[in-house]
C-alpha cells in the first residue's frame, strides 16, 4: 500500500460513502482512477469527468472536478462535445458496460472511428446493476441473470475487436489486479487519441450472488485465478487482461 | 446594408453566425440538411456530422457546457430522437438552439413536403415537466431575425430554445436585408473546467443531488417556469392584422400556412403567433373583438388546444394536411363553412 494521498484531492470526500452496495467493486476503480490522476498531477481546473446512467454512472458526482451526469448511454457524445469545444481539457468518461456498450454502443463505435482524444473507463460488472441485474452486452454465455433465467443464450460482445483497426487504445483489467488497473488508467490517460479501459468490477448483490458466489471476495479471487496479464499482446484471450499492442504504436 | 437572395435554411445559418454560434452538430435530414451544409464552410464554427441526432444533441450539450454557443438542426424524425436529451438540457439548464424544419409525418411520412405536426412535441416530447421557448417565423427574413432571438433567449433562460420552421419556408428563396435591431446576449455561465460543479439530470439543488426531496423538486420546476416566463416577456412576437372591412371572424395560423392566410386579409382579421410557447398573452385581448375564431394548421389540431386554453372558448378548426398549401382549396374550405 502506498502512502501517496494525492488521490484524495480529486474526490469530494464529504460525499462519501458512495451509494454503492457493500462489496461493490466500483469504489476500487474510482479510487484507482483518482490515484492515476494524482500520479499524473492532472490539473483540477482543466479536467472534466462525464458519466452516463447506472450505479457506475454515479461516479462523476464524486469527483472534486467539474462533472456531468448525462442521460443513459450518452456520456461519450457529451464528452466529445466538451472536447471539441475546448481541447485543452482532459475529458474522462466513467460509466458502465450497459451504458457504454449497450444503449450507448453506437456512440462508442463512432468515437473510435473519430479517435476523439478522450479517455473512457468502463466499470464492466457484466450486468445492469442499478436495475436489478439484467443481462448486459458482456455477460458470458449461459450465465443466469434476471432476464436470462435459463442462461444467456448469446455470446458477449468482443469489445477489443472494435479497436483493432483504429489507432486507439484498449485495455482490459480487473479490480483484483490493482497495480495493473492503475497502469492501464495511466497509459489510457496519457494516450493521445481515443482510449478505453474495460475494468472488470464485481457486483455481488445483483449478479455474483445468483452465480453462486458467497461474497464479493470470492469474485475478486475468481479474477485472480481466471485472468493472466498479457500486456501489449496482439489480441487478448478470454482469460487474459492487458493492454492491446496494435493500438499503442502510432 | 446590401440585399441578399437567401434560402430560408441559409438565413438560419447566417443568423446563427451573427448570433455568435461556435459549435454545430447535426445529422443529415431533408428538409434541414442545407443548414449543416452551410455550417461546414464557416470558419469560426466547429461543425460535426455525428452518427445520429441523439449524438448531435448530446455533443451540443457538451459543447455548450464547455462554453460555446451551440446549435443543432433537424426535422421531425431527428427531433423525436432528441427528446430524452432535450429534457436533460432543461434539467441541467444548458443554453442551446434546436432548429426543427418540419416535414410530413408520422414516421418517414412525406420528407419533401412541409407540415406542422411537431408543435406539441416541442413542449411535451420529453418526459416530465419543462418549459421551452419556441419561435416559428414565416419568411426568410424572419428566419434570420428569430434565429438571433432564439440564441438570445437560450442564453437568457439558460435552456434549449426551439426554432420551428417547415419544408416550405426553409426552402423558400427571398431577397432580404439580413439585419437585426437587438443586441447579442453573450454567454453567461462559466465554462466547464473551472471548478467542482456537478451537472446532472437527477433532481438537484446546485451541485447537490436531491433525488427524493419533494419540496426541492417543486421549487426546481417552479424556477424553470419562472425563467421561461421572464425571458419570454422580452420576446413578445406575434402579428395581428385588423381587417379593412367589417368582420366578425379572426383567422389564426402560423408558419408557412400563415402566408396563405394573407390572401384573405380583406375578409378576416388575421392573427399569427411567432412566439409559439409560452403563448403570447395578447391573444386574450384581441379575441373578444370577434364572434368567430377560426384556426388553420398543417396538422389535425395541435396549437388550437393552446388557443382554446388561453381563451376558454371554442375555436373552429381547419386542418390543412399532406403538405399542400393551395389558396384556392383553402378558400373553398373557409367560405363553404
Ligand atoms: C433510456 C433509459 N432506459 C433505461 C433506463 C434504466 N436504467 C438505469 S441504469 C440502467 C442500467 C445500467 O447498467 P450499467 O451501465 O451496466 O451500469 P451499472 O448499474 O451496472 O453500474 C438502466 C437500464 C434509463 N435510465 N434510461
Amino acid at each position: 500500500m502506498s502512502n501517496d494521498t494525492r488521490f484524495k484531492r480529486y474526490l469530494k470526500l464529504d460525499l462519501l460513502p458512495t451509494p454503492w452496495c457493500p462489496g461493490c467493486g466500483n469504489g476500487i476503480a474510482l479510487k484507482t482512477i483518482c490515484q492515476a490522476f494524482g500520479e499524473l498531477e492532472l490539473p483540477k481546473q482543466g479536467t472534466v469527468v462525464v458519466s452516463g446512467i447506472g450505479c457506475s454512472g454515479r461516479s462523476a458526482g464524486f469527483f472534486d472536478l467539474d462533472s456531468v451526469h448525462t442521460a443513459h448511454g450518452r456520456a461519450i457524445p457529451v464528452a466529445e462535445g466538451i472536447k471539441y469545444a475546448n481541447d485543452t481539457l482532459n475529458v474522462v468518461v466513467v460509466s458502465g458496460d450497459g451504458d457504454l456498450l449497450g444503449i450507448g454502443g453506437n456512440h462508442l463505435l463512432h468515437a473510435i472511428r473519430r479517435n476523439t482524444n478522450i479517455t473512457v473507463i468502463c466499470y464492466a460488472n457484466e450486468t445492469y446493476g442499478m436495475t436489478g441485474g439484467q443481462v448486459s452486452p458482456i455477460t458470458p454465455h449461459n450465465t443466469k441473470t434476471l432476464t436470462t433465467p435459463h442462461g444467456n443464450p448469446d455470446y458477449p460482445a468482443d469489445v477489443q475487436s472494435l479497436f483493432k483497426h483504429h489507432n486507439c487504445f484498449y485495455a482490459r483489467t480487473t479490480a483484483y489486479h490493482l497495480s495493473h488497473m492503475k497502469k492501464c488508467f495511466l497509459e489510457a490517460l496519457k494516450f493521445k487519441g481515443f482510449s478505453f479501459v474495460e475494468a472488470r468490477t464485481m457486483c455481488i448483490v445483483n449478479y455474483g450472488r445468483r452465480l453462486g458466489y458467497k461474497n464479493s471476495n470470492e469474485m475478486l479471487l475468481h479474477y485472480k485465478e481466471f485472468y493472466r496479464i498479457n500486456d501489449y499482446a496482439e489480441e487478448l484471450a478470454q482469460d487474459e487482461i492487458g493492454i492491446l499492442k496494435t493500438t499503442t504504436v502510432s | 446594408m446590401p440585399k441578399k437572395l437567401l434560402q430560408g435554411n441559409e438565413a438560419i445559418a447566417q443568423a446563427a453566425e451573427a448570433a455568435g454560434l461556435q459549435f454545430f452538430a447535426g445529422y443529415p435530414i431533408t428538409p434541414a440538411s442545407e443548414i449543416i451544409h452551410e455550417m461546414v464552410n464557416k470558419k469560426h464554427i466547429k461543425t460535426m456530422q455525428m452518427e445520429d441526432e441523439i449524438a448531435s444533441i448530446n455533443a451540443v450539450i457538451g459543447a455548450s457546457l464547455a462554453g460555446l454557443k451551440a446549435m443543432t438542426a433537424t426535422s421531425g424524425p431527428g427531433f423525436s430522437l432528441m427528446q430524452e436529451s432535450i429534457g436533460l438540457a432543461h434539467m441541467m439548464e444548458v443554453p442551446l438552439v434546436i432548429v426543427n424544419v418540419q416535414r410530413v409525418g408520422p414516421s418517414t411520412g412525406m420528407p419533401t413536403l412541409p407540415a406542422q405536426g411537431d408543435v406539441i412535441q416541442c413542449i411535451h416530447g420529453s418526459h416530465g415537466d419543462y418549459f421551452p421557448i419556441v419561435f416559428y417565423p414565416n419568411s426568410v427574413f424572419e428566419l434570420f431575425r428569430y434565429t438571433i432571438a432564439a440564441f438570445n433567449a437560450a442564453e437568457e433562460s439558460m435552456s434549449p430554445v426551439i426554432l420551428l420552421s417547415d419544408g416550405y419556408i426553409s426552402h423558400l428563396y427571398e431577397t432580404i436585408v439580413p439585419h437585426y435591431d437587438c443586441t447579442i446576449t453573450p454567454r453567461s455561465r462559466p465554462a466547464l473546467g473551472m471548478g467542482n460543479r456537478h451537472f446532472t439530470g437527477l433532481s438537484h439543488k446546485g451541485s447537490v443531488l436531491k433525488t427524493s426531496d419533494v419540496n426541492n423538486y417543486r421549487q426546481l420546476i417552479a424556477s424553470f417556469r419562472e425563467k421561461q416566463q421572464m425571458t419570454a416577456h422580452r420576446h413578445n412576437y406575434f402579428e395581428y392584422l385588423e381587417c379593412s372591412r367589417e368582420t366578425d371572424t379572426l383567422l389564426i395560423s402560423y408558419g408557412a400556412l400563415s402566408r396563405a392566410a394573407y390572401y384573405f386579409k380583406n375578409d378576416f382579421a388575421l392573427y399569427r403567433p411567432i412566439r409559439m410557447f409560452p403563448a403570447v398573452e395578447e391573444i386574450r385581448k384581441i379575441a373578444p373583438r370577434y364572434k368567430r375564431i377560426r384556426m388553420m394548421e398543417m396538422n389535425t389540431g395541435q396549437y388550437v388546444y393552446e388557443i382554446e386554453r388561453m381563451l376558454h372558448r371554442e375555436v373552429e378548426f381547419i386542418p390543412i394536411l399532406g403538405g399542400r398549401i393551395d389558396p384556392k382549396e383553402i378558400k373553398q374550405t373557409l367560405y363553404e363553412q
